[in-house]
């Protein structure tokens, strides 16, 4: 064959495929990083799941684009006693197979979850929940176990699925969609693990008419085969473009990016028991003592540093300097805190007065592959505490080695990421700074081993309070002791980048980084 | 003839079994798949509870034997992360990289041994030097780097081909494959060139190789002076004589492609098994990892006992074990 041959043959080639896919203004298709791992809305807490699956069912309470509560099937919610909360159903709302949504669906939903939930198990969101009344078809009594103020943060993910489906259905009758019915948007077409996701509009969606007839959503972990995808026009829109394709695509007249913060926060944990599993080196000598239980120290490390460097450099901008756990607006997110300060002669000083003026040898280990620029923040913090003379043996490790050995507790000096995916400092907090208490279910993700009772009695004052103003106030010092105490040292906030072909969408980025079809608008013609 | 097929069987079974203590230690060692799955908003009971549902409490042997007892019941599991049975969740995206391969392989040995017969010919001419140089580019340049200059030069520049992903599929004799549609080969053709260069340098190579050898023997010679074509000579005997380690290296290749496509799967977002597997490992999905990897062992000791055969036929000198 010769070579003219065998390009006519490519191009005829190209020519039939560009015949059979016809694609139409009403079509939007997205190339996103990760896809849902089934389509039972109660099997997964993870995040690419529920973003994934709220095209197609609706939850309880929707988030805006900054996670504040607004009414989604739920129009209101208010507690009427300690223990009881009672929300309001949406009248009028249909489920993709024309039957009409009850208080009933709502409280089945609730109930089904301990039945059918996976190792992500969303019973974290229903763990405050007793016991389900159905008062009227659109009245929903919910009992707590204890007083529950945050349980409407809770449930924006609890989709609702129809009780008609019954108790017995598992994951594969939702991914052959056959149980796949929720009221939201789109409804389901197809869809297989680690492949496309199909879903065309739902014509008697209660809320606002999407604009695309058709959605698909591709999964494309490799990032440059997302780029690519989009380069050649096989998709409208991607999601987490790396970094170096950032750079370039600024420069790139055809193509609009779209930045927003996330959620993820990158934070240093500081092992403050009595013995670290990982010893600290003095001059090549393992001592004993454990010198990040002393505060100086921990505000040294604090005030060595500088995220404005990691956010413009190590970064490449992608990211904001972090003063506390959550971002601003959050609930608990304390305005007393000023940005952090970034002062070496201090830090030195601090070091000094510790006892450790020839600094010491420490291990610090991180995730590599969690987040955006987890690494490399990771080699800059180990460089910028060499500054203050110490040496630090920097390992930024794959989550799934990191995660099970932090788990047992075998670092001394780490760094991840943490979202605070409800928007609310309780989700926060108690994970990761209430003292370690299987009992209360407090602290399970402490890994440090602080404890500070003025900050635990402040958490569970706020845990039990139904008063939105007192909670926030309470949350809000609880902030203030933390960081003060450098529990946990915030580092950066990282952000996350879409982008598209000039001029075809506009979309508003949401902190918890969800590429919803729904919100997404074509540039109008 | 059945002797040795079912001596070969027994011998699976013995590796797979192998295989399976070594990935359950393996995965023992590196840690509990909850920590890796969890969610950081879960409480210590919700994670007890859930180490107990899934018996990850048990001691390591108790584990192993649940699971050697499940699988001669023929219940290889559920995946963790999927929920769904961990066979239906392999052959979902079995045919894909089955299809890629195959359309890789067939590339490779279709256009890799005549060029290496005609390089081995004529070694001294420039075509066969320039084919030489291209073989070494294609088993030396990385395949994720050749994959991405073709998605730059085809998918981005020129726009002929997609960038990535399966095409229709349709269903075809009970599979389901894309590449009864032309939309269906558009997508295949880009990967399974990326996948095919290097095992076509391969195949270059042995072949030439064979044949510079072969050339000089006394049969070339002797076949030559009984006055019987180039054509007859090359075809009919030479190519005979140097078969035995081309298809050898097809089998291992054909194998070590099947089970390890990943890199070109993850660059072409080809929905194969290879970044089903990689995603289990990372995140610990061991009922799906053990699986893949008795299917790849079993896999490779079929390749090699139809390998075996084929040797058998094409030199009579060969007798397969446990034949009289």
């Amino acid at each position: 064959m010769t070579l003219n041959t065998l390009r006519a043959g490519v191009a005829a080639l190209a020519i039939m495929a560009g015949a059979t896919l016809p694609v139409m203004a009403q079509d939007l298709t997205i190339g996103l990083r990760a896809g849902p791992d089934s389509i039972d809305p109660h099997w997964s807490t993870l995040g690419s799941q529920a973003e994934a699956l709220r095209h197609i069912f609706d939850t309880l309470v929707g988030v805006d684009e900054n996670l504040q509560l607004e009414p989604a099937l739920a129009t209101s919610w208010e507690p009427i006693s300690p223990t009881t909360w009672e929300f309001k159903i949406r009248e009028g709302v249909k489920f993709h197979d024309g039957s009409d949504l009850t208080a009933e669906d709502v409280k089945f939903s609730i109930e089904r979850i301990p039945e059918v939930t996976g190792p992500m198990s969303m019973t974290i969101y229903t763990k405050s929940v007793e016991s389900v009344e159905v008062i009227d078809d659109y009245t929903l009594h919910v009992h707590t176990a204890g007083t529950a103020p945050s349980l409407p943060n809770d449930f924006i993910r609890l989709f609702v699925v129809p009780a008609s489906i019954g108790m017995e259905v598992g994951n594969e009758e939702f991914n052959s969609g056959e149980s796949a019915i929720g009221t939201g948007p789109y409804r389901f077409v197809s869809w297989e693990p680690k492949g496309d996701l199909v879903m065309e509009r739902f014509d008697d969606y209660w809320g606002e008419a999407p604009h695309w007839e058709r959605v698909v959503r591709k999964e494309i972990p490799d990032d440059a085969a997302r780029v690519a995808a989009l380069r050649s026009g096989q998709v409208d829109l991607i999601n987490y473009v790396p970094a170096s394709d950032y750079l370039t695509m600024q420069n790139d007249s055809s193509l609009d990016t779209f930045v927003s913060d996330s959620v993820y926060i990158l934070n240093v944990q500081p092992v403050v028991r009595d013995e670290l599993p990982q010893k600290v080196r003095v001059n090549g000598q393992e001592i004993d003592e454990n010198p990040l239980q002393d505060l100086r120290v921990r505000t040294a490390l604090d005030l060595a540093i500088d995220r404005d460097t990691l956010v413009r450099v190590v970064l490449e901008g992608l990211g904001t300097p972090a003063n506390q756990l959550m971002p601003e607006g959050f609930f608990g997110y304390s305005t007393e805190l000023g940005p952090r300060e970034y002062n070496l002669d201090e830090a030195r000083r601090l070091l000094e007065e510790a006892g450790y003026a020839d600094g010491f040898e420490i291990d610090f280990t991180c995730t590599n592959n969690r987040v955006p620029g987890d690494s490399v923040v990771c080699e800059a913090l180990a460089q910028m505490w060499s500054r203050l003379g110490l040496t630090v043996n920097a390992q930024a490790l794959n989550g799934t080695v990191f995660f099970p050995a932090a788990a047992r507790e075998e670092y001394s000096l780490a760094m991840s990421a943490w979202g605070t995916l409800t928007g609310e400092a309780s989700y926060t907090y108690g994970s990761l700074l209430h003292t370690k208490d299987p009992e209360l279910g407090l602290g399970a993700f402490n890994r440090t081993g602080y404890s500070n009772a003025e900050f635990d009695d402040l958490f569970q004052q706020a845990r039990e309070n139904l008063d939105d103003d007192a909670r926030r106030e309470l949350y809000e010092e609880a902030s203030r002791i933390v960081m003060e105490d450098r529990a946990l040292i915030p580092t950066v906030i990282l952000q996350t980048v879409w982008a598209a072909p000039t001029g075809t969408l506009t979309f508003t980025p949401r902190v918890d980084q969800e590429t919803l079809a729904y919100r997404i608008t074509p540039v109008s013609d | 003839m059945i002797a040795f097929i079912l001596q070969r069987l027994m011998q699976s079974v013995l590796v797979v079994f192998a295989m399976s203590v070594i990935v359950f230690v393996g995965v023992y060692a590196i840690g509990n798949p909850i920590d890796v799955l969890i969610d950081p908003g879960a409480t210590q009971s919700i994670r007890d509870a859930l180490i107990e549902r899934y018996g990850l409490d048990q001691p390591l042997w108790r584990q192993y034997f649940t699971f050697v007892t499940n699988v001669a019941q023929g219940d290889l599991g559920r995946s963790m992360v999927y929920n769904v049975p961990v066979t239906s969740l392999i052959f979902s995206r079995l045919p894909a990289t089955l299809e890629l391969v195959f359309v890789a392989m067939f590339l490779a040995t279709a256009l890799g041994v005549p060029l290496g017969i005609w390089a081995g010919y004529k070694p001294d001419s420039f075509s066969s030097k320039a084919i030489m140089a291209l073989s070494i580019l294609g088993f030396s340049v990385p395949t994720f780097w050749i994959g991405m200059l073709l998605i730059m030069g085809f998918a981005v520049n020129l726009g002929w081909l997609p960038s990535g992903g399966r095409g229709l599929v349709a269903e075809f004799l009970g599979f389901r494959t894309s590449l009864t549609s032309a939309e269906g080969w558009s997508h295949v053709l880009l990967p399974a060139i990326n996948l095919s260069l290097f095992k076509m340098g391969l195949m270059i190579r042995l072949t030439r190789a064979g044949m510079v050898e072969a050339m000089r023997a006394d049969y070339v010679k002797f076949a030559r002076a009984q006055g019987l074509s180039e054509r007859e000579v090359v075809f009919g005997h030479v190519l005979r004589n140097i078969s035995i380690p081309i298809v050898t290296v097809f089998g291992l290749e054909l194998g070590s492609t099947l089970a390890f496509a990943v890199v070109t799967e993850s660059v072409f977002n080809w929905p194969g098994v290879g970044k089903l597997i990689i995603d289990s490992i990372l995140q610990l999905d061991r009922p799906v990892m053990v699986s893949y990897l008795v299917m790849v062992v079993i896999l490779f000791v079929l390749i090699n006992l139809v390998v075996d055969i084929v040797y058998a036929r094409l030199d009579p000198r060969v007798r397969l074990k446990g034949e009289e």
